[in-house]
């Protein structure tokens, strides 16, 4: 039975050695655990964000009582206080916990500060502040304080905090909405509702074209005119009730209860922003796994390569062991620990990085969604989980170089000089393949093809992380690409114009209209309509914006992909995105469940009609419809109008027709046409150097493998090396051939990874483009400058990466070389 | 051709310094054949390296074709060694993804030679004529020797230096081998042969017999030059 340091000896022998092993070839080794440390710090911080995100808004979700079920009435209708929570009630004892009314208007909101001019669309939401604000969907104050009971009916709001702070406006202040009147808010807060800002024009994260204010119930029936009127309706509902169940029961109740009335009732996972926060946390964790992916292939056959190549430079000593009988998994161990403590080196590398990488996007993110609370403890469990897999996979693609190199013959293993020679791999193949110059010119080519299987394996690699890279950037790409299409379909004429909405649908001659028309700063206005409307197809509904206008405008009027405009045929111009969703194409009938105006009661219903599809247009948001202005009737809206498009008068600002614009009656906001892609353009710069860092992290990556691999290479060539110099070639020489063989495996690597990095894009795009935004027709698209930037970042960082090896050149001992290789 | 003058060249420093080669002086002419002949560790291959300008010497001159070395900078020791020496190898050291007459021409496009015999006349001139296209793997140990000393002739430099240029070979290849280093001697041009094989000493004009890196001996091979066909081991 072997003593205890006779089991131990042996092993202190073995782990020496192979830290031996490990300290000779640092360089290489810390590039592969920085490759490790990449893959898995980036995928331990980011889903460590994933996790933080996750738990924190749930917390928001559940700590500021978000609805399960809302009402909102159509567009214009109200109905007295009081009606809404009868109807609630009669769902019955016990089903809801909570319920509450609102005032939900569309306002215009002028937070103009001492140097600059803030005039943007908004809400009012009024709200029960009886009990310091609303029980559901409440308020969290950031900044000031909390709405109390003394302020119900006094001009008195908080701000909705995403607003604020875009705009960086202090704790409590004075503001304007429509009709130039005054409001003082009181602080900054945050509701579930807008834990991300959505409008209803599609524009998402729009905090800085969109400001809501949540003010006493009874102020903005005052403000708005409305004593007495509600039209929203959040529930609460008790523990164990069944959403879905209840949802159309509620729908019922309403129709019958309050016929004539339209209301739609949706559900807590209806909720646009609770859908894409929701949708957007799973969505990244789906690209950060296809990213980490990525990148820990590139560190896998990086460690490959490297065991590899260690294996082979201790071809001699693994035959000499097996010629003295030490068996074969004994042999083993050596290079393996090597491998083990690559491995290990990489995993502890990555948890620093994974803490540096995750800190340093919560601390984006806190800026960007500003929660209640931010919950971003050590996720022990990601990265325990992350480091068996970061250390396990390197390892065991070390395993397939050693047990091959330990099943060779001793006969074999021992051969020394040409017998020991290696064959020419592809290299007979491209005997004929001469490319122009002397054989200095020949070299790089043929060493790329003599070891193909290296070859592969290096470009490999550098192919995940140009992947990598490319698919990164051209997901930014293809939004830009997107909002840039969207842009040039809405700026395709008078750019300037403005929309204004107003409150209500108004006579085209009526004095509200005459009034704006009238205006010296206006050289054009067309009336038009936009209402809120859902377009359905065997069961399939898309929610729409239907803009009624005269679709042969002279101020701007929508271009057709398919079909044709029609003016005098009734029927609805779709989206492109919305067409493929309900699988219609022009020709085809759907069904619009749309607003009609009630004159006898003022207030509209929905009615369905069924309707031709006559065109299809170009924009690329889903929801945007047009109806020809002639076939106004169907909304029983004919001659009237609740949006003008206007046109500026020559060498007007936008700001100065909006400050003109802004104290007139009926008007309710105004919005330069071409600002929710400016907006959008906005939020992207905002991520632009988080996105940059990334980029570079790659860039970096494909570097480091490039480097390992080149310097592997320096290595291994050492004698043909010492060769060279022995017969007076220059070392610069030298370092151009190896230039221009890594130029051409960059160029191979950097082919793949375009194209495989443009099948991921397309992956990424299909798979989480309709679950985050599917209101977005996103193409994808790398656009030539990324492209250009990629190919010559990825040919040129890989070429160049010999370079680093200059010193090893310079110093190399060529006649300790040229003996000792033997 | 080459001239040592009182050189040294040692390793290490103090008490554990070695000295590989232990104030040398030695002359040699152009035409001579000559082995330098001794034993593992006794200072040959150091020799070799200093003349080739791979190695300097911590002392003395040393002077090749003219030209002192000792005083040469980084660029011109190069310059020595594209345009004065040629190396054979005993491990060949060719390269293995060019075929063999492209061996020859790298040599040839690394001395920027113009003009003289081209790569297939120098491969013809060692009886490859046929094997130009093969790659090294493609061809045996003898057939790779060949190639090398066409790869050295090509430059059509005045020193050609070997170190064991037979060590890897068998006995019939290994005087293949000789023979044909052996006639590379003549006008403008020495042949330096390091071995410590004392039967391929007898095939030289001139043997050198170094010993802990003293010159225990220069002459004459003893007993005379021997024809190559005669030498066994």
């Amino acid at each position: 039975m072997p003593t205890s340091t006779g089991r131990w000896r042996p092993a202190g022998l073995w782990l020496r050695w192979s830290w031996r092993d490990l300290k000779s070839r640092w360089i290489q080794v810390a590039a592969i655990a920085l490759v490790i440390a990449l893959g898995t710090g980036s995928y331990a911080g980011l889903s460590s964000v994933t996790r933080w995100r996750r738990a924190s808004t749930d917390d928001g979700y559940a700590r500021l009582h978000m609805h399960d079920l809302r009402v909102e009435l159509a567009q214009g209708s109200t109905v007295p206080q009081g009606s809404l929570l009868d109807v609630a009630a009669a769902l019955g004892e016990g089903v809801v916990e909570r319920a509450e009314e609102r005032l939900v208007l569309p306002t215009q909101v002028d937070a103009s500060t001492a140097g600059r001019a803030i005039l943007v669309p908004g809400s009012i939401y009024g709200v029960s502040a009886a009990a310091g604000g609303p029980a559901v969907d409440g308020l969290f104050v950031h900044l000031g304080r909390e709405l109390t009971g003394d302020d119900a009916g006094k001009p008195v709001a908080l701000l909705e905090r995403h607003f604020g702070k875009y705009y960086g406006l202090s704790a409590a202040g004075t503001l304007r909405v429509s009709g130039g009147q005054e409001v003082e808010y009181v602080g900054q807060a945050v509701t579930p509702e807008y834990f991300l800002v959505i409008t209803e024009r599609g524009g998402f994260a729009a905090e800085a074209n969109f400001a809501v204010l949540f003010m006493p119930i009874e102020s903005a029936q005052r403000l708005t005119g409305r004593e007495g009127q509600v039209n929203d309706l959040v529930l609460e509902l008790a523990p164990g009730a069944d959403r879905a169940a209840l949802q159309p029961r509620l729908a019922a109740l309403l129709a019958e209860r309050l016929p004539g009335v339209g209301a739609t009732v949706t559900t807590r996972e209806e909720d646009p922003a609770f859908q894409i926060i929701n949708a957007d946390i799973d969505g990244d964790q789906q690209v950060y796994d296809i990213f980490a992916v990525l990148i820990f292939a590139g560190a896998v056959v990086a460690a490959f390569n490297l065991i590899a190549r260690i294996v082979e430079s201790q071809r001699r000593e693994i035959g000499i062991a097996m010629v003295l009988g030490v068996p074969p998994r004994r042999i083993a161990i050596r290079p393996l620990l090597v491998a083990a403590e690559i491995a290990l080196l990489g995993v502890v590398f990555g948890i620093g990085a994974g803490i540096l990488i995750g800190n340093a996007m919560a601390g984006v993110l806190k800026d960007f969604s500003p929660l209640p609370a931010w919950y971003t403890d050590f996720q022990w469990r990601v990265f325990l989980s992350v480091g068996i897999i970061g250390f396990l996979f390197p390892f065991l693609a070390t395993t397939w170089p050693v047990w091959r190199a330990v099943r060779v013959p001793p006969v074999q293993a021992i051969q020394a000089g040409y017998r020991a020679a290696r064959g020419g791999g592809l290299a007979p193949l491209f005997r004929w393949v001469r490319l122009p110059g002397n054989t200095f010119a020949q070299v790089p080519v043929r060493n790329v093809v003599r070891s193909p299987r290296r070859s592969l394996l290096t470009s490999l690699g550098i192919a995940a992380a140009i992947a990598a890279l490319v698919a990164f950037v051209g997901l930014i790409d293809s939004f830009i690409d997107t909002i840039d299409r969207g842009e040039r379909v809405i700026l395709s004429k008078n750019a300037e114009r403005l929309e204004v909405d107003l409150d209500r649908p108004y006579a085209v001659d009526s004095e509200v209209v005459r009034a704006i028309a009238g205006q010296p700063l206006v050289a054009a206005v067309e009336p038009q309509l936009r209402l809120g409307s859902v377009v359905i197809k065997d069961g399939e509904e898309v929610n729409l914006q239907v803009q009624v206008l005269a679709l042969d405008s002279p101020v701007w009027a929508p271009r057709m992909t398919s079909g044709a405009i029609q003016r005098e045929r009734e029927g609805i111009y779709l989206s492109e995105l919305a067409a493929r969703n309900l699988g219609v194409r022009p020709g085809d009938t759907v069904t619009l469940r749309h607003p009609r105006l009630d004159v006898a009661n003022a207030t509209f219903t929905l009615v369905e009609t069924e309707m031709e599809v006559l065109g299809l247009h170009e924009h690329p948001f889903r929801f945007v419809a047009y109806v020809d202005s002639n076939q106004a009737g169907l909304f029983n809206l004919a001659g009237a109008t609740n949006l003008l498009e206007v046109v500026p008068a020559e060498g007007v600002t936008r700001d100065d027709l909006k400050r003109a614009l802004f104290p007139l009656p009926g008007v309710v906001s105004t919005q330069g046409v071409g600002e929710v892609a400016e907006v959008i353009q906005d939020l992207l710069n905002e991520f632009v150097v988080i996105l940059r860092v990334i980029e570079g992290a790659l860039l970096v990556l494909a570097l480091l493998i490039a480097f390992n691999s080149a310097s592997i290479n320096m290595d291994e060539r050492a004698r043909e090396h010492a060769t060279m110099f022995a017969f007076g070639v220059p070392v610069r020489t030298v370092l151009r051939m190896a230039v221009v063989e890594n130029f051409l495996l960059g160029i191979a690597a950097t082919a793949g990874g375009v194209f495989a990095g443009w099948l991921l894009l397309r992956a990424i795009i299909a798979i989480r483009i309709p679950s985050t935004v599917p209101d977005i027709d996103v193409i994808p698209v790398i656009s030539p400058v990324t492209l250009a930037l990629s190919v010559i970042l990825g040919v040129l960082a890989v070429a160049m990466a010999p370079l680093l090896t200059v010193r090893k050149l310079r110093t190399m001992d060529v006649p300790g070389t040229l003996k000792v290789m033997e | 051709m080459i001239e040592l003058e009182h050189v040294t060249r040692a390793y290490g420093e103090g008490p554990a310094q070695v000295r590989a080669l232990d104030d040398i002086s030695l002359a040699i002419r152009e035409g001579e054949f000559v082995v330098v002949l001794g034993p593992s560790g006794s200072g040959k291959t150091t020799l070799l390296n200093i003349i080739g300008a791979l190695d300097t010497p911590t002392s003395g001159t040393v002077r090749v074709a003219g030209r002192d070395i000792t005083t040469a900078s980084r660029g011109e020791l190069f310059a020595i060694r594209r345009r004065t020496v040629s190396f054979i190898f005993q491990g060949f050291n060719l390269f293995p993804g060019l075929t063999a007459r492209e061996n020859v021409q790298f040599a040839i496009d690394a001395c920027g030679r113009k003009g003289g015999p081209s790569a297939d006349e120098v491969l013809e001139s060692v009886g490859l004529e046929g094997r130009a296209r093969q790659f090294p793997h493609q061809l045996s140990g003898g057939e790779q020797q060949r190639v090398a000393i066409a790869r050295a002739l090509a430059t059509g430099n005045p020193v050609l230096l070997a170190d064991e240029p037979t060590g890897e070979l068998d006995f019939h290849t290994g005087v293949r081998i000789l023979e044909l280093l052996q006639k590379q001697s003549g006008p403008g041009r020495a042949v330096v042969v390091v071995t410590h094989n004392r039967q391929i000493a007898r095939a030289a004009d001139r043997v050198i017999e170094l010993s802990s890196g003293h010159v225990a001996g220069d002459g004459p091979p003893a007993g005379g030059k021997a024809n190559v066909a005669d030498l066994y081991w």
